[in-house]
């Protein structure tokens, strides 16, 4: 389970980011809004990687926190007229308290019971944001600014900007969350991931650690939930249902799990998919479907492993 | 008070009946059926469409019972059965996967609208109970739930059957080495817990209306009675499924705002207090 070693890691890194550059470059209006999800997509997703890739924390209702930085978004910046920096940044501690307050009962529980809770929990945030009319019930609330980058003489305004902006927040998600996969934090999370008595036995508060690692998760997908908040303007309560935190599992599966750039790359290869499936059928969440018990039948834990493999395989390559 | 409670208890009674085969299947097989709430989704559709077809309530009963039990036992037969040795994850991914699926077909076969089943002639109107007035339909409800609990409870304590399932619960590999063919008495169990699920969703038609997407509401708080009732034990199922339907219920009436809330509430205590659930199958001390 050790990543991939530092210099190829960042080799596939920068080429990723020149795809997404080159991209930018070259695509027209609708593209760029493409390019920006991908990014927030990827960030969310990134977010669930650290709790499924390293310390083996399958969660089912990780949209709740997308959700409730998109709906923190909103409240602080349309609603009570806050700088949307700052909003931003109290959308994201309002995550984090969240997560806190979720894992606390969560992370007490293992395997399926953990998985369960999470759903559960997920759909009751989900059902909250759709009953209480102070965020405007299942209508949502509309009129989310984007943030003022006069100072450095861009308008947000512009889906180019934006885009760049998401693609910039999802590099620094990137190199923040690659830097705690590799301290010891992420050691010992995947030391829990791996024999979790083992290392009780040798005096790692483990529930502590899988706190931990669900407060950042949630705080990074409220991250997410801030731009996407931003990104359309307008927040509803399909943000956090089920079916997208059953979405991001599948990206995070596909991409290997572990791997942040894997991880990152089946986010846009997600994106791209359904983007093509929904024009083509309303009923695309049939094929989702099957594509998920298919991967998970066929692929199942070594989907993993292998993509890991293939990933390594691509980024050597590219490297040299 | 009394017609909230009343309420309560039909609420849980229904959930009793979807989650008691949740439950126990994963008592048993250490299985977790993500869609055993389409499955409910799915009695419910077709009990609709033979009420429709048929004009008889009686006959869309029998007829969403055996359509989940059937889809059940095809589903466990032809991919569950599969799962068996894999890990709890992939059978959580997998029948993940099965839920967006049912979803789907539903809105396909059946359309994206909200219809309502009609209830029994006979069962129309309102009955007096405790000084109150209650439409019987709900009180109807209440009786099938308590029937198949105590059916349940008499098979599971007195029978042959029984005592099969409880010894797997407790031990599985034991029960094995008895010479029990363990494989028969899980398909035995999943397909009445499916059929169970199926019987629920018809049950559920006159009161909650039919629509795809409302196996998700139900299958949370089967989830939700599971973990806090203990897995694997019927009277964990039963206690679980009345403390969330009377929480649900008074919670929405009293506290709208924060009634989801509530129900979390619920599960931190009941956990912080009880890790294993208040009532949960297995060895007896």
């Amino acid at each position: 389970m050790n990543p991939p070693a530092s210099g190829s890691r960042h080799a596939a890194a920068l080429v990723l980011l020149a795809v997404a550059l080159g991209y930018w470059l070259v695509s027209g209006y609708y593209g760029k809004e493409i390019l920006a999800e991908i990014a927030i997509t990827a960030i969310l997703a990134m977010s669930l990687s650290l709790l499924v890739g390293q310390a083996g924390l399958v969660s089912l209702g990780h949209a709740a926190f997308f959700g409730i930085g998109a709906y923190g978004m909103a409240g602080f910046a349309a609603k009570l007229g806050w700088p949307p920096a700052l909003a931003m940044a109290a959308a994201v501690a309002v995550g984090a308290a969240a997560a806190l307050l979720v894992g606390l009962v969560a992370v007490r529980l293992a395997g399926v019971f953990f998985i369960m809770i999470t759903l559960a929990v997920g759909e009751m945030v989900h059902a909250w944001f759709l009953k209480d009319r102070a965020f405007g019930g299942v209508g949502g609330m509309s009129g989310v600014p984007r943030l003022d980058l006069s100072a450095v003489g861009l308008d947000a305004a512009d889906p180019a900007v934006f885009a760049l902006l998401a693609v910039a927040a999802a590099l620094l998600v990137y190199v923040l969350l690659d830097r705690l996969v590799l301290s010891p934090f992420g050691q010992t999370l995947r030391a829990i991931h791996q024999n979790e008595e083992r290392t009780r036995a040798l005096g790692c508060p483990v529930g502590r650690y899988k706190l931990a690692a669900f407060v950042v998760a949630g705080a990074v997908a409220a991250l997410a939930g801030t731009l996407a908040a931003q990104r359309s303007a307008f927040v509803s309560p399909e943000l956090m249902t089920w079916t997208l935190s059953g979405e991001i599992l599948i990206v995070v599966i596909v991409g290997g799990g572990a791997s942040l750039l894997g991880v990152a790359t089946a986010a846009a290869l997600w994106v791209a998919l359904r983007d093509q499936l929904s024009s083509l059928t309303d009923h695309w969440m049939l094929a989702m479907g099957i594509l998920f018990v298919v991967l998970v039948l066929v692929a199942g834990d070594g989907i993993d492993g292998a993509l890991r493999g293939l990933w390594r395989r691509v980024a050597r390559q590219r490297g040299r | 008070m009394i017609i909230q409670l009343l309420n309560g208890m039909q609420l849980a009674m229904l959930l009793f009946l979807l989650s008691v085969g949740l439950s126990v299947v994963f008592g048993l097989m250490r299985f977790v059926n993500l869609a055993h709430g389409t499955l409910f989704m799915l009695g419910a559709f077709v009990g609709l469409s033979t009420a429709e077809a048929t004009g008889s309530f009686w006959l869309a009963l029998v007829a969403g019972t055996l359509a989940s039990a059937v889809v059940g036992g095809l589903l466990y037969l032809g991919l569950l059965r599969r799962l068996q040795a894999e890990s709890p994850l992939k059978q959580v991914l997998v029948t993940f996967g099965l839920i967006f699926i049912g979803l789907e077909a539903a809105r396909m076969i059946w359309g994206d609208y909200a219809a309502r089943l009609p209830g029994p002639a006979m069962l129309a109107g309102s009955s007096e109970v405790f000084g109150v007035v209650y439409p019987t339909y709900r009180l109807f409800v209440i009786a099938v739930g308590l029937v198949v609990a105590a059916v349940l409870y008499f098979g599971l304590e007195r029978t042959r059957i029984g005592a099969i399932v409880r010894a797997g619960v407790d031990d599985r590999t034991m029960t094995a080495a008895l010479g029990i063919d363990i494989g028969r008495v899980f398909f035995a169990v999943f397909v009445l817990g499916c059929g169970l699920a199926g019987l629920a969703g018809v049950v559920a038609g006159p009161v909650l209306s039919v629509y795809a997407g409302m196996d998700m509401g139900v299958l949370i708080l089967a989830l939700v009675v599971v973990v806090i009732g203990g897995p694997g034990s019927l009277k964990g199922a039963f206690v679980g499924a009345v403390l969330v339907g009377m929480v649900e219920t008074f919670g929405q009436v009293w506290l709208p705002e924060v009634a989801g809330m509530l129900l979390y509430g619920l599960m931190a205590a009941v956990l912080a207090l009880r890790p294993q659930g208040l009532l949960p199958a297995g060895p007896r001390p």
